[in-house]
Order: C-alpha cells, then structure tokens, then sequence
C-alpha cells in the first residue's frame, strides 16, 4: 500500500517537473545577468550552469592596494529575489577593513540599502569599489580599519603580506595572488 | 451529502442563495441551482496558522464541502494565544492534520483534507482541481509562489482555469484582504512594493559600533554564532541556541554600556517575530472567506481588489483598486503557445524568434524551470551553455513545457509554451 | 544598571511564551489589565416568536472567543435561548449534542476549551431579571450586547452600566451588514495611545537644556577632528554646534521659518567633508534631513490644552481619579517649564558606541529628572487634597511623563437612536446627503430595532420581518424623524439608499450570515481589548461594516 502511493507520487513529481515555470528570481536574474558589464577584472563561474542562482564572483583588481589579487566571492540569490537581496560572502580568509575573517561583506546594498529595482550588476560594482577604496570609518575587521587610518603605508604592507599568505597581528591569511 | 435538516440549518445562508438582493448582479439566478454550485465547490486553504484556522470555520460555516489545508508547519505553544483549533496538547503536531480534524468534527457535513508539506510540493494537476484558492500565509515567497503558478495555469481557452486568489495578511492590529483574478486584475507581484523589506542595520555598525539592544543580539546571531560555534547549525526555535544568543547578546552589551536587552527582545529579533492577536485574525479571515462566499455563489458583488486594515485608532477600513501593473514580470507578459518542430536545433528555433512580427528577439537568452538553455553573458555561463545550440529541442525541452526569454532589446521578458508538432 | 543587566538568564515562562505574540502590543501591564477583568455578554434577549428564537448571538461568541485566546480574567454569557437548528449553521461553539440545551451553557462550555486560564459562566435567566441583583453588574468590567434586542431592554442595561462607569458595545450583524457602538464613561483617560515613534520625537533642539547645550559645546573644535571622528559625531551635536554658529549671525536667534530654516540646512549640508571615498558623510545626511522635522520650537498640542482645561483637571477632588491628579501636576510642570517633561527616547543615528550612549543619557536623565519633579507635584496636590485611597504609584507617573504629549481622553457617547435631537438628526442629514456614506445602513438598522421591539412586545407576527410595507412605513416615520425640524432635508435618492439597505437588510429576516459575524468579531473584540488595556484609541463610537462593498465606516453619532 505505502509502495503504490510512493510510486504514484513519484510519477506524480515527474508531472509536475514538466509543468514547472521558470520562478520570478529566475528570470530576473537570467535578465541581471545578461545586462551586466563585468569588464576584464570580473569572471563568473558558475558550478552548475543549469542553476543560476547559485555563483562565484572572482575580482581581480588591476589598480589599487589589491592590485594582483584573486577574490572569490560566493553569490547566492534565494526565490524571494529582488524582494531580498543576494547573499555574498567572500570564500577566502583576507584583510581587508570591510570583510570580516569569517567572509562577511559590508555593502550597504546588501543590507539596509537594498531596494528590488537595484541589480546585480549595482552589486557587483559595489564590490569591485571595496578593492580600489577600502573604507576604514565603518570596519568589520576593526584592526584592519585601524591600520589603514593610522598608517596607510603600514596597511599597504600589510595587504601585500596577507595577500601572500603571510600573517598579519597574529591571523595566518589565505595566499590569494592570482 | 446534505443532511436531511439542511434547509433548517443553512436557514440564514440559504436565504441570501435563493432571494436577490438591491446589489446582486442582475443576471444572478438565486435558487437551488446557486446552493448546489457552492456546495459542490472544492477550496484550498493554504496557511493553517492564525488566518488560517478562521478561515477553515468560516467556510465551513459559510456552506463549503469539501475543502483541502496545506501547512508544513507543526504547532508551538505560542500560536495557543490565537489559532483557537490547537490545544496544549496538540503542541508538536502538525497543524493541517489538528485544524482539518477539528473543523470536520464540529461541523457536519464538512469534509476537510489536510496536506502537511509545501505548496511547491504540488503541480498544476492539483491546484487545477480547486475553484478558489484562499491563503493565509506569513510569507512573501509562499504568496508570490502561489501567485505565478496560478498566473501560469490561465489558458483562455479554458475558464475553469481562472482559479480565483484571495489573500489574506496581519501584523499586529493591521491586516489586508485582496482578491486577485490571474492575468485578469492586479496581482501579488504588481502589489510587491506594498510589502515594506524588513527594515536592516549596516553590519558594520553591529560589527564595531553597536547602539541599540539589538544591534547586540544581531552581533551575537550573525558575527558571534559563525566564529564561535561554526559547527552548530542555528535554529531558532532552540530555546537553547537563543539563550546562548541573548547571553552573547548580553556580554557584548555589557561591553558597550547598552541597556534594555531581554530574552523577548532576542527571540523578536532573531526569529523576526512580528505581532499576532486572535482579533485582528479574526476580522481579516472572515474578509477573505466572506469574498470566497460571494464569489463562488454570486449572491453579491466581490471586492475589487483590496481592503486594508487598521485597529490601532478606533476601525480604519480603506478599500480600492490596486492597479495591473503592464510591466509585471508575472502578469505583464503571459506565456504563448508556440508549435515547433521538436528535431529543429537550439539554434535554429533562436533564429525564428528573431523572425517573430510581434517581438524580433535577435540576441535571448532563454531557460527552462530546470535547464539554463543559452544565457549570452557572462561569457563562462555563454561558453557552458553553447553547446546547447547544437542539440535539438526534444534533447532539451520536454512537450508542452514554458520556456522564459530575455532579449536586451525589451525591458520585459517573454514566455513561450512549446508544443511539438 | 542591576536591572539592564540581568545576571541569572531566565528564560521566558510558559505563560509568557503562550502570550508571547500579544505581549509586544500591549505588555506585561495591558496583560494584567486583561486578566484583572471580566466581561458581560449579553447574547440575547428571549425569543421573537414561538418559531424564531431571536438573535443567533454569533458576534458575541466570536468576540469572546477573541477576549478568551488572549486571556481575559472571565467572561459571563446571558442568554435564555435554547440551541437550535439553524444555531449550529452559524455559531461554531456549538455541537450536534448541543441541540436542545442551553445556548448560554453550551457556548460558555465550549469556549472555555480555548484557555484553561479563563473562567467561564452563564446565566439563562433574561437579563432584565438578573439586573435585580445589585451585585451582578458590577462583577464586569464590560458588557457586551447582542442586537437587536428589545428598546426597553437596551435602555435599562445600558443605563445600569452608565451609572457603574462600565463600558458597553452593542452590536448588530445581519446578513451581509453589521454595526456596533461603544458606550464609553463620560471622560475616559488614555495615557498609553502607542503613538507612531516618529511623530513622538522630541529632541528640544532649539532650547537645549544645560546639559545638552553643553554637549553641543564640546564639538567646537569640529574642524580639527579627523575623517573618522568627525564622520561620527552626532547629527544631534552636529546641529547644537551649527545652530550656534548661526545664531552667531542672527542675533542671537535661531532659524524661525521655511526660508531660514533651508539657508540653515546648506550651512549643514556645506560643512560636511566630501574629500573622502564615500563623497560625503552620514551623520551630516542625517543632520540635514532632520533640520526641518527636528527644528521646531515646543509647542503644546491643542488637545493636551483642552485636557489641561477640563475642569477634572483644574478642579481636584480627594476622588480624583490617578490619572487627573498626574494631568494636573504636568500642568503645572508645563506652566512653570513651557515644555513638558522629556519622554527622553532617541533615535538611533551614525555615531560611535559610547558617544551614542553618552548622549542617550543625557536625554534619560533629564527626563529622570522630569519625572522627579512631577512626583514632587503629585505628591504635594495629594497633600493638598487630604485622604486618598491610595498613593499615586511611581511608575504610573513616569508612564505618564513619557506619554505626556500623547494622551488622549474620550468623552463618551451613548447607545447613538434616531431621536429628536437636533445635533445629531443634523449630522444623520449631512451623512445621508454623501452617497458613499453607510449611514443608510445604520438607518435600516434603527428600523429593524423597532421592528424587533414590535415582535418582542407582541404587536406584530414575525413575519413582517421582510414585509415591504412594514419596512416602508419604518422608512417613512424614520425620514419623518430626521426631517422633522428641516423638512425637504432627505431627497429621493437619500430614501432609496435606505431602501436599498433596508432590503439588503430584509434578505436575511434578522438572520446572521457567519463570515460577517465573525468579522464583526473581531472589530468588536479589538475594541474591548483597547478599552480594557486603555491603551491605543478606542473607537468614537459607531462602525459601520458593509459585507457588499467590503469595507467600513467610523461615524460620532
């Protein structure tokens, strides 16, 4: 008895996977994706190109203290998309004032300033600004935010350093040279 | 099916289904033809919760037979305070199975099948069945969810496929009642912008400079769980994992010099818990499940389309028209049929779209629910889907499936139903 | 601080969680209230006939089973109807066993399911003879009615409850209309009206008090700050310090009007650093969107003066109630500060920690402060006024101090009737001449009540209930009324919107469709919930729910 209605409900979800539409997030999303203007430092990588949801953002600044970098950026946009913002976080452990060790991002158009009618292609030039000017008034990483208001040459050194994979105060950080 | 008394019992709802009233359409034929179509109409509930539980009592006391619930949730102690179907000891069961049981055993006649699980565990095949559908639901995905599948399923050839959507919604002493035609008047995702995003704090400001009570327990919910305990995963209904969060929450006030944080503030933040009483349940339940009644007997005229709510100063009503929005991402466009040959390549099929009189998409970009078929950009997503360009539609699309277009050339996008010849 | 900082975690009981959802709309003291009180529900008044057992009563059960979930103290129903068959097509707290047996039981029985902390009974005998006993009244702490019921009856209880200063909520539903009235005391005081946060801000920007005024000061050295510090401060401080500066240039006067205050909002604007990556600065957007909202000299809303006027407040007695005997103290607060006490809440804004914090006490202790003296003047108008049953509490005090410029006080209306008062008959009349107005619902409602009162009283069979004659000459001897001192006032299509609500009306002959009752339900229940909590604003007096054009109406009749 509980077999046949196993079975009957397993045809009944191979009906149902014909029928399914394409959700809002999706569609917005393959129309994000088509209007972005990614420019040489950007690549996206996508693990499964059937689920555009779920990315990879790699920044590779050209210009800038994190200039010679390649940073990782995972990328995922929930079926409530653009009513909520997408999720980013950074993959890697680096230094940098506006990401924390644990990857979090501080944009605000990620959070309290995300409004539908942005897009992602708003976000990702937000992040991309993050590399060329690293902002030190409202950290997530407080030491980092403090080395580059206090000393902006000893900050420089110690982005080259983490970028290495060297230690910075005591945290051991990701080699994330390209 | 009716009980030998029911013209006894059904006295009062009888009277209103077999005498015209000063605003009932003209054309309205009042009578037994009227009690019979109501009786036999099969309704779904989706939402077992606060608007819920009103809304299966309404529509059983409103003449309705033959009902289905749809909920994934189980019962918590704090619903008690207003989803009346629930009794302590039904505490951990799941709500559908304890409110359809319920509603069937004090109304006879009533016939109420619960469904525990998502409304995204079911196909078109299943909500076709229904002639209305009425929600109660907390969440903005759950609605647009149900919105685009409905929008989705109007075939014009068909008016049984017109599944009426009426949604209900509280906060507080506030609430909201619309009633939404698919493809026919404004819809969920038309109205999205009257749904205020949850209002948010820069991480930054909850990362070094915390302020207020609840930039602290957002520290210890986001910052302090992910480097502390990594491995745990959170859950919120945990009285463990928000007590270690309000603790943390209190350390780092401490620290700061912030009073005012309590466990109730915790939990409010963390689970972003948004205020419910049984009264103002009550009155937008019996909003919708009154639309419900007239809509599926037509023994008076239907809100066209929205009436809102509010309890807090004195009773504030304001009822209007939402607008159809022409460049609704959901109803804006609808999807067409198009016949196609099912051996043409990808490629093939994207140049006849660039042929099309009414819409010459020359560069779309083009999935299905499951498949991305050619996305033009980002280059890595145009190189991993180009070799889809070679193979043929019947290797890709299945008969009778929506696909959804994007071209740069047009702000909205398309869909098509393709159906092989 | 021990109470900011709770050493042991206690975690919340179970009571707490259950109530968990209502308690963040009216707290642990609207909690107490709602428990300390029972309700009267008077869900009918015998039969019409020997075929029709009257009013159905479907409004008064659902509203209670809104006061029960909630966790209302107790509730008592009236009702000497007998359950019968189509009670159970519209009241669901009823069963198939209930067939037979007493409404009032058999309702009271199954409601009291819904909490177990909730205490139930009923009575079966009318309620005209229940009213003999002098102490079953004042049990209550509101009386809930189920009409249409007998004039007479209606007039008897609700003057009992008028002279006992308890509230009263007479309700109608039939078919698809409904409408209630609340009968309040006279002067019924509300301290905790749960303003919007924004309209509740008080900064007192333009007349700092010493030690704001000094925190202000303490920036002059702005220019010198760097990036990070000078991007932090305050928008609070940042307008102090600028406001300084112009009064530098303005003899000494701050910025008065439209034109001044926008030249005042570019000198902000212009001082913020734009040198910095973001191209500018929070806190300075901050302060320049809040010079127009926040730079307003105090000035006492007219409705808390008129509260200062009325005589309970100038003209004390030892009776006095709380609430007056603090109203009277602010009064003098106000007239010896031309302000009135702080309500020392902030708005969060871009600032670092322990600035935030610094200045968040500032505006606490000043509004500490204000309560302190307010005491003073409580306790010395107790004084004054000889024995009391009790001291004002502290708390109530400060309750009222952080409400100051908020509370409200009704002056409570009857039961409204189509009568010959001319005040009211001329506000029927402007009413019914807006087409979109439900006043003809109300109308057809009085005409009803009549009819009611006719079969009750034996003078008509219950089937004039839907007899177009009966209901025109109703028509008639109503539009007779409100013409009476202004004849021509009701033209024709005023009467046929009557009619046409008189006939919506008929559809049902008295009966209660469920839907509208159980919304109904809940309008009325929101209400009693605010008048026992006394906290938001209690409705002025009469609502109108129109079940075929989906939405309601307020109306003061």
């Amino acid at each position: 008895m509980k077999q046949q209605q196993q079975q009957a409900e397993n045809a009944e979800g191979a009906a149902g996977k014909k029928k399914k539409k394409v959700t809002a997030a999706q569609l917005r999303v393959q129309r994000d994706l088509q209007e972005l203007t990614l420019g040489s430092t950007m690549k996206m990588t996508f693990p499964n190109p059937d689920d555009i949801l779920t990315f990879t953002l790699t920044i590779e600044p050209d210009e800038g203290m994190y200039k010679g970098g390649a940073f990782h950026f995972s990328f995922v946009v929930n079926q409530n998309f653009p009513h909520d913002p997408p999720k980013v976080k950074c993959t890697q452990k680096i230094y940098h004032p506006n990401i924390d060790l644990e990857g979090n991002v501080c944009l605000n158009i990620l959070r309290e300033d995300w409004k539908p009618v942005l897009n992602l292609n708003a976000v990702i030039v937000g992040m991309q600004f993050l590399f060329l000017e690293p902002n030190a008034s409202d950290p997530l990483n407080k030491e980092a935010a403090d080395d580059l208001r206090l000393n902006r040459e000893a900050f420089k050194r110690n982005v080259r350093t983490s970028m290495g994979g060297g230690s910075v105060r005591g945290v051991a950080y990701e080699r994330v040279m390209r | 099916m009716a009980s030998p008394d029911a013209p006894l019992r059904w006295k009062h709802l009888y009277k209103v289904l077999t005498k015209a009233g000063p605003f009932s359409d003209e054309d309205w034929v009042p009578g037994q033809e009227t009690i019979t179509s109501l009786e036999s109409s099969k309704l779904l509930v989706i939402g077992a919760g606060g608007l819920g539980c009103e809304i299966l009592k309404n529509l059983a006391l409103s003449g309705f037979k033959d009902i289905h619930v749809i909920d994934m949730d189980t019962i918590d102690i704090s619903n008690l305070n207003r989803q009346f179907l629930f009794r302590q000891a039904d505490i951990g069961k799941p709500k559908a199975e304890v409110a359809a049981a319920f509603v069937e055993r004090r109304v006879k006649g009533v016939k109420i099948t619960p469904y525990v699980g998502k409304i995204q565990d079911k196909d078109e095949d299943y909500y076709m069945q229904f002639k209305i559908i009425v929600c109660g639901l907390d969440s903005i995905e759950a609605r647009r969810w149900i919105n685009s599948t409905l929008i989705g399923m109007v075939d014009f050839e068909d008016p049984e496929s017109l599944k009426p959507l009426i949604d209900g919604g509280t906060e507080g002493f506030k609430g909201q009642a619309r009633v939404i035609l698919p493809t026919l008047s404004s819809c969920i995702e038309c109205q999205l912008d009257m749904h205020a995003p949850r209002p948010a704090v820069p991480l930054c400001t909850i990362a070094t400079i915390p302020r207020q009570p609840q930039h602290c327990i957002e520290w210890a919910h986001q910052i302090a769980w992910q480097e502390q305990r990594k491995d745990d995963t959170f859950d919120s209904d945990d009285m463990d994992h928000i007590g270690w969060i309000y603790s943390a929450a209190l350390e780092r006030a401490k620290q700061f010099n912030i009073p005012g944080i309590t466990f109730q503030m915790t939990q409010g933040v963390v689970k972003n818990i948004i205020p419910a009483i049984a009264s103002t349940n009550a009155v937008i339940a019996a909003a919708t499940t009154s639309e419900a009644l007239k809509i599926a007997t037509s023994c008076n005229p239907y809100l066209e389309n929205y009436m809102m709510y509010a309890g807090e100063e004195g009773v504030y009503t304001y009822t209007f028209e939402a607008e159809k929005k022409p460049d609704c991402p959901v109803c804006g466009n609808l999807a067409r049929n198009l016949t196609v040959d099912s051996n043409m390549t990808l490629e093939a099929f994207i140049e006849t779209l660039g042929e099309r009189p009414e819409a010459q998409l020359k560069k779309p970009s083009m999935r299905t629910e499951e498949k991305t078929l050619y996305q033009r950009f980002p280059p890595q997503l145009e190189e991993q889907t180009r070799h889809n360009l070679k193979l043929k539609l019947k290797e890709l699309i299945a008969d009778g499936q929506e696909i959804a277009v994007s071209d740069p050339a047009y702000t909205i996008d398309f869909r098509f139903r393709l159906a092989f010849q | 601080m021990t109470e900011a900082f709770p050493s042991a975690l206690v975690g919340p009981s179970s009571k707490e969680r259950k109530y968990d959802r209502q308690l963040r709309l009216w707290a642990a003291s609207g909690q107490q209230s709602l428990e300390d009180s029972r309700v009267l529900l008077v869900n009918s008044d015998g039969p019409w006939s020997k075929q029709n057992t009257g009013v159905s009563g479907v409004v008064g059960v659902e509203t209670l089973k809104n006061l029960v979930l909630p966790g209302i103290g107790g509730f008592t129903i009236v009702d000497p109807a007998v359950v019968t068959e189509p009670d159970l097509g519209v009241n669901f707290f009823l069963e198939e066993e209930s067939l037979g047996k007493s409404r009032a039981e058999e309702t009271c029985r199954l409601l009291r399911e819904l909490n177990p902390d909730v205490e139930g009974s009923f009575q079966t005998k009318p309620i005209t003879e229940l009213l003999r006993d002098p102490e079953f009244l004042p049990q209550h702490k509101l009386v809930l009615i189920s009409g249409p019921v007998k004039r007479s009856t209606l007039e008897t209880l609700r003057k009992a409850a008028k002279s006992l200063g308890i509230p009263v909520l007479y309700t109608r539903s039939v078919g698809f209309y409904s409408i209630f009235s609340l009968q309040l005391a006279a002067v019924f005081p509300i301290v905790e009206t749960h303003p919007d946060p924004e309209s509740t801000q008080d900064l007192r920007l333009l007349n700092p008090w010493p030690e704001l005024a000094a925190a202000g000061a303490s920036i002059s050295n702005l220019d010198s700050l760097d990036g990070h510090q000078h991007g932090h401060v305050p928008y609070i401080l940042l307008l102090l310090h600028h406001l300084e500066q112009w009064k530098e240039t303005h003899d000494g006067n701050v910025p008065s009007n439209y034109k001044e205050k926008t030249e005042f909002r570019e000198m902000v604007r212009s001082s913020a650093r734009t040198s910095n990556p973001e191209g500018g600065e929070e806190n300075y957007d901050e302060a320049v969107a809040a010079v127009l909202k926040s730079l307003n000299p105090f000035s006492l809303r007219s409705s808390i003066r008129e509260i200062f006027e009325m005589e309970e407040c100038t003209r004390l007695t030892p009776d006095s109630p709380d609430f007056w005997v603090i109203a009277a103290a602010v009064r003098e607060f106000y007239q010896r500060h031309n302000v009135l006490p702080l309500p020392g809440s902030l708005p969060d804004m871009k600032a670092q920690s322990a600035d935030y914090v610094s200045l968040q006490n500032i505006y606490k202790s000043k509004a500490r402060k204000d309560v302190e003296e307010v005491t003073e003047l409580v306790r010395s108008i107790e004084a004054q006024l000889g024995s009391r049953v009790a001291q004002v509490s502290d708390k109530d005090v400060e309750i009222f101090c952080k409400n100051a410029a908020h509370i409200k006080v009704i002056h409570g209306r009857g039961i409204p009737q189509v009568n010959g008062d001319a005040h009211s008959l001329k506000a029927l009349r402007n009413h019914l001449s807006n087409p979109e107005s439900l006043i003809p619902i109300f109308l057809a409602f009085e005409i009803l009540d009549d009819i009611v009162t006719d079969i009750q009283d034996g003078k008509r069979p219950e089937e004039v209930l839907d007899d177009e004659a009966v209901w025109e000459a109703g028509i008639d001897r109503i539009i007779g009324v409100l013409t009476s001192d202004e004849p021509s006032a009701v033209d024709e299509a005023a009467r046929e919107r009557i009619r046409k609500a008189a006939r919506e009306l008929r559809r049902t002959q008295g009966g209660e469709l469920h839907n509208i009752s159980a919304l109904s339900g809940g309008l009325v229940a929101q209400e009693a919930l605010k008048v026992i909590t006394r906290q938001y604003g209690p409705l002025d007096n009469t609502c109108i729910f129109d079940g075929v054009r989906s939405g309601s109406e307020m109306y003061k009749l």
